[in-house]
């Protein structure tokens, strides 16, 4: 993984790390000790997928520990095999356990009542850096109250990951001019519409080089599409609770529109994982994926030749907008911690540009920071090869997109359920798949929301 | 005359078919275990062809996936040097060690007083044990996580070894009544008899006669703790604590990057040693089983 | 007559000595007895039937857990048609698989018997090495095979010329994978249990058969299988416990997926329970297993003590 030098990441490390996972991702401990007198912090973050990820934070954390004189203890929690959601229920259940923690999209809403409100934290931050993504606003203020500061570390966007050459030989489509590492369009961005994408899909498919979206139960078939149904307008369940899958002629017109694409997807995208979609990737079978730069990361490490040639670049745009999907992380802090103060202050600290900058260099640009001032740091136009590469991945003003969270604007409680349940990969699996016609498909959908809101 | 010859010709034959029905039995025998042995050991094998690759050849694709066209013994020296990694082992090790040990404790004694000495309950106990199977650790873990909350033993492998009985304890038990119930009552009516006591009678005589049952739920309690996965995952976050099954896949699996060459590598390391131990302590369990046999 | 009256009372005494002693004995013993369960009782009513009769507390709570909801949880599960997918996907796939389980591991346990005592031991430690792997490990190691872009058992497929198949996006497939795997990992425990039985079966049994003039299928039939019951229904019955209760397969292989229709209960709780916030009515799923498999080890447990008795 390219990981620039400087941070205090010695050369050896960075190779190391492209060695191996092993070798980088634990080998320092994960305690941060500090002589001090204001008392201990245990804080779970989650476990970056870019190895060298964790250090950054061990390394933030151990700066201020040492000027607060607070001993903070970190562990990093995978995501992997859902071990940081196992965490935060436990934890929830039994009232003990770390003081912060990182939580994925949904859990800031539903751990709600248990979280201590940081809206001092997020006034401070909000007047500095303004405004935050809506997405996260609309996932960490909870009834009008922040109950969880969104994070930079982990936090993802899933634009399209393109083989800028595939596309130009077998669509037709100069990917790299319509979006240049510059801040404007090039010619022809406004044609890059889902329209245009289906038809690039079905000659890539034709060409043997398919595009590679997962379409089965895991975050990134859920999010991609969320993000389509919202460009088309679609939702399943309104902000009140109310269901909207009846007589809603821009839900139908989505799923249609997915069904279409289906067919020239591989034939086995129903069972991909998150995983699946950066293999096609790597191994050069795919001309385009929706995922954050760590394919191609993986890429330059292991099939230098497949990076060189890849280009992100954001979402086609629907009917109604364009919409990015997003994958946020949130820092949270129990309201049963006995150390709130010091938490926040270690918090607001990690949030803060030049950490925030830290933590999003380090991770090659991985991380989006939550605020949209900060869609500017150096890091995207410098990665490469080819130098620009990821230029487009942070929502910049030109791309007028939106960030997009799958099944918003339903109430929390219950999107997460839809949500992790991927109802709406499903609806289109159950049609392409599984031979349904669309109203057959519609009425199931429309039961499996009445089973998740009966109950509260 | 002809009537001898014919009866001597059919006994002669029907010594041939015998020998037949042998050979094709052994020869039935055989082709039975090599495919079942082409089967069982294709995906170890495959586990090991991956674990000799760099990561490279494992992303390109191409090619036969069985076969490696630059070994490297590279991901075994980086688990195998890794100070992490080593702990996970250590981990494992005590934490296995320590319920084994607890298990057989437990269960032999439990086992005992249920099968020899019948009390108001005993019945429905032993029953009600292998019940307590029926309950899924689904159900279990968060309820238990307060437990082990609730005693300060999150993040620490003796936290592990105290909910790990609830997964071998049932079924050794179980065993072990079996055993002991098929001992003869003749035994301890003698014993009794010659004065010992209820202790007595249990080390020096039910032990040492039951030690094929003992090895047999000795290895199952080894076999699942060893392997055991959905507690360690709730219950220990910090890579310093994490027994091997888990530290292997929360270190080594980067969710949209694996690390194919040293996962595997990694779990055909924590195979190793059950499969020492049971080199060692099946041929004693087997002969053990087949004396007890022909004694009783 | 004094003589009489004095030993009048003296016999009753006699007696109550004598009696004394019996009760204290088996006073004793039972005091020992209880004493020596008293760490089983520990682990089982502590770590067990407080934490299950917890669980089904919580099955019985509204999402925030705030009210006591009574059935409704079950009442909307009973609604869901995913859910009774679940329930039919569950025990096709513990029936399947422990059959295929029990069937497997019978026919290798014979097999090995058979052949020459000298061999036997290599054979059984590499027949052994599936149940010995980790499965949370060794199911990496399978879906790595399952793998669509890179499957290697297509491969080999591909050299006898069968199209590739793809195995776990086909939602049928994806179930035989998830049985495969799960019969790949049990079947060498069968095996050895029942080489184990079969080894302990009298040896004179089977020559008082020969002389009898049994064919091989009626010594399996009259013999072996009748010898075998009680081990064989054991194992069947913990099995299709272990199996019921899966969740490391399916995890790591499908997640439930394609479309929910390789879900079991045990990953289908999780989902429910833990991944989407629900506890309580992942509490209901998870209890869901109970009554099928209290029933089926009702039957299996009340067969082994008829048997046990028959033989006593």
């Amino acid at each position: 993984m390219s990981i620039r030098a400087g941070n205090g990441i010695s050369r050896r490390n960075v190779l190391r790390s492209g060695a191996g996972v092993m070798a980088a991702g634990t080998l320092s401990a994960p305690m941060v000790h500090a002589q001090g007198t204001g008392g201990t912090l245990r804080c779970g973050f989650w476990d970056h997928w870019v190895p060298v990820g964790n250090d950054i934070l061990r390394r933030l954390c151990a700066e201020w520990g040492q000027a607060n004189r607070v001993e903070v203890q970190i562990d990093f929690i995978t995501s992997v095999g859902n071990q940081n959601l196992l965490t935060i229920a436990a934890q929830a259940q039994s009232r003990s356990g770390h003081d912060l923690l990182s939580f994925p999209t949904w859990e800031p809403a539903s751990k709600a009542e248990l979280l201590e409100p940081v809206d001092d934290v997020m006034g401070r931050l909000i007047a500095k850096y303004g405004a935050v993504t809506p997405a996260a606003e609309y996932l960490g203020k909870i009834g009008g109250k922040w109950v969880a500061i969104p994070a930079v570390s982990g936090t993802q966007m899933k634009p399209a990951c393109v083989r800028f050459d595939l596309l130009q030989q077998h669509a037709g489509i100069d990917i790299r001019a319509m979006w240049p590492n510059r801040n404007e369009r090039g010619p022809g961005a406004e044609t890059w519409t889902w329209d245009t994408f289906l038809m690039a899909a079905e000659k890539c498919h034709a060409a043997g080089f398919p595009f590679g979206i997962p379409m089965g139960s895991f975050s990134d078939a859920v999010d991609l599409v969320g993000a389509v149904f919202a460009g088309y307008g679609a939702s399943v369940m309104d902000a009140r609770g109310n269901i909207t899958v009846r007589g809603n002629a821009k839900l139908r017109t989505a799923i249609e529109y997915m069904v279409r694409l289906g067919r020239f997807l591989p034939n086995d995208v129903w069972a991909w994982d998150d995983a699946s979609n950066n293999r096609a990737l790597i191994s050069g079978r795919s001309a385009l994926i929706f995922n954050p730069p760590s394919a191609w990361a993986v890429a330059k490490r292991d099939q230098p030749a497949v990076a060189a040639q890849c280009w992100t670049v954001p979402c086609p745009a629907g009917p109604e907008g364009r919409f990015t999907p997003y994958l946020p992380y949130f820092w949270g802090i129990w309201g049963f911690s006995r150390n709130k103060n010091s938490a926040k202050a270690l918090l607001e600290h990690l949030s803060e540009r030049p950490q925030a900058e830290a933590q999003t260099t380090t991770s090659s640009g991985y991380d989006i920071p939550p605020f949209m001032s900060m869609n500017d740091f150096a890091i995207w136009a410098t990665e490469g090869p080819p130098v620009g590469t990821v230029f487009n991945y942070p929502i910049k003003a030109h791309h007028q997109s939106q960030t997009s969270v799958a099944f918003a604007p339903a109430p929390a409680e219950f999107a997460v359920q839809a949500y992790t349940q991927a109802l709406n990969t499903k609806v289109v699996a159950r049609i392409a798949q599984g031979g349904e016609t669309i109203d057959q498909a519609l009425t199931w959908l429309e039961r499996e929301m009445n089973t998740i809101k009966r109950g509260g | 005359m002809s009537a001898t010859i014919a009866k001597s010709a059919s006994i002669y034959s029907r010594a041939g078919s015998l020998a037949s029905e042998r050979r094709w039995a052994l020869w039935i025998a055989y082709i039975s275990l090599i495919f079942a042995a082409v089967i069982f050991l294709a995906p170890p094998v495959y586990m090991f062809m991956t674990s000799l690759k760099t990561s490279a050849e494992i992303a390109n694709m191409t090619g036969s996936p069985w076969g490696v066209t630059s070994p490297t013994l590279d991901n075994y020296q980086v688990l195998l040097t890794n100070a992490t990694f080593l702990r996970f082992f250590l981990n494992s090790a005590i934490i296995t060690v320590c319920v084994v040990v607890i298990t057989m404790v437990i269960s032999i004694l439990a086992a005992f007083a249920l099968a020899r000495m019948r009390f108001w309950g005993s019945q429905f106990l032993a029953t009600g044990v292998f019940l307590t199977y029926l309950v899924p650790d689904t159900l279990l873990f968060i309820p238990l996580y307060q437990i082990v909350g609730g005693l300060g033993l999150l993040n620490s492998i003796w936290g592990l070894i105290l909910v790990y009985p609830t997964l071998t304890v049932p079924f050794c038990t179980w065993i072990m009544i079996g055993y002991f119930a098929s001992i003869p009552k003749e035994l301890d009516e003698a014993a009794l008899i010659d004065g010992a006591t209820w202790p007595q009678m249990l080390i020096k005589i039910f032990i040492p006669v039951a030690m094929p049952g003992i090895i047999a739920a000795t290895i199952f309690a080894f076999t699942v703790s060893w392997a055991a996965f959905v507690y360690p995952t709730a219950f220990v976050t910090t890579p310093e604590n994490m027994p091997l099954t888990i530290g292997v896949v929360s270190q080594l699996v980067r969710a949209d990057t694996y690390a194919w060459g040293q996962i595997m590598a990694g779990a055909l390391l924590a195979a190793l040693p059950p499969v020492i131990l049971y080199a060692f302590l099946m041929d004693y369990y087997i002969a053990g089983l087949t004396a007890g046999a022909t004694k009783g | 007559m004094a003589d009489g009256t004095i030993a009048a009372p003296r016999a009753p005494d006699f007696a109550g000595q004598r009696a004394n002693s019996l009760q204290r004995f088996s006073r004793r013993r039972s005091t020992i007895a209880f004493l020596m369960t008293l760490p089983l009782l520990a682990v089982v009513v502590g770590l067990i039937a407080y934490p299950a009769a917890y669980g089904i507390y919580l099955s019985l709570l509204n999402r925030r857990m705030t009210e006591f909801a009574g059935l409704l949880n079950y009442e909307i599960l009973f609604d869901s048609d995913t859910f009774w997918n679940v329930a039919w996907q569950s025990c096709i796939f513990a029936i399947t698989a422990v059959l295929a389980k029990a069937l497997i591991g019978f026919w290798l346990a014979h097999m090995l018997h058979d052949i020459p005592a000298k061999g036997q031991r290599k054979w059984r430690g590499m027949l052994l090495i599936p149940w010995v792997i980790p499965p949370a490990l060794s199911t990496l190691g399978w879906w790595w095979m399952f793998d669509p872009t890179y499957s290697s058992i297509n491969y080999v497929l591909s050299i006898f010329a069968i199209p590739a198949v793809s195995w776990l996006g086909e939602p049928n497939w994806a179930r035989t994978a998830v049985i495969i795997v799960n019969v790949w990992y049990g079947a060498p425990f069968f095996m050895i249990m029942y080489l184990a039985a079969l080894k302990s079966v009298p040896e004179q049994l089977y020559e008082a058969a020969a002389i009898d003039g049994a064919s091989s299928w009626q010594r399996l039939r009259f013999v072996t299988l009748p010898m075998m019951a009680n081990i064989i229904s054991i194992t069947v019955l913990f099995s299709l416990i272990v199996t019921f209760a899966n969740y490391d397969i399916v995890r790591v292989l499908t997640n439930g997926g394609p479309r929910d229709l390789t879900h079991v209960f045990a990953s289908y709780a999780f989902q429910v329970g833990i991944l989407s916030g629900n506890i309580p009515r992942g509490a209901a799923v998870s209890l869901f297993m109970l009554p099928l498999l209290a029933i089926c080890a009702f039957f299996v447990l009340r067969g082994v003590t008829r048997r046990n008795k028959e033989q006593m």
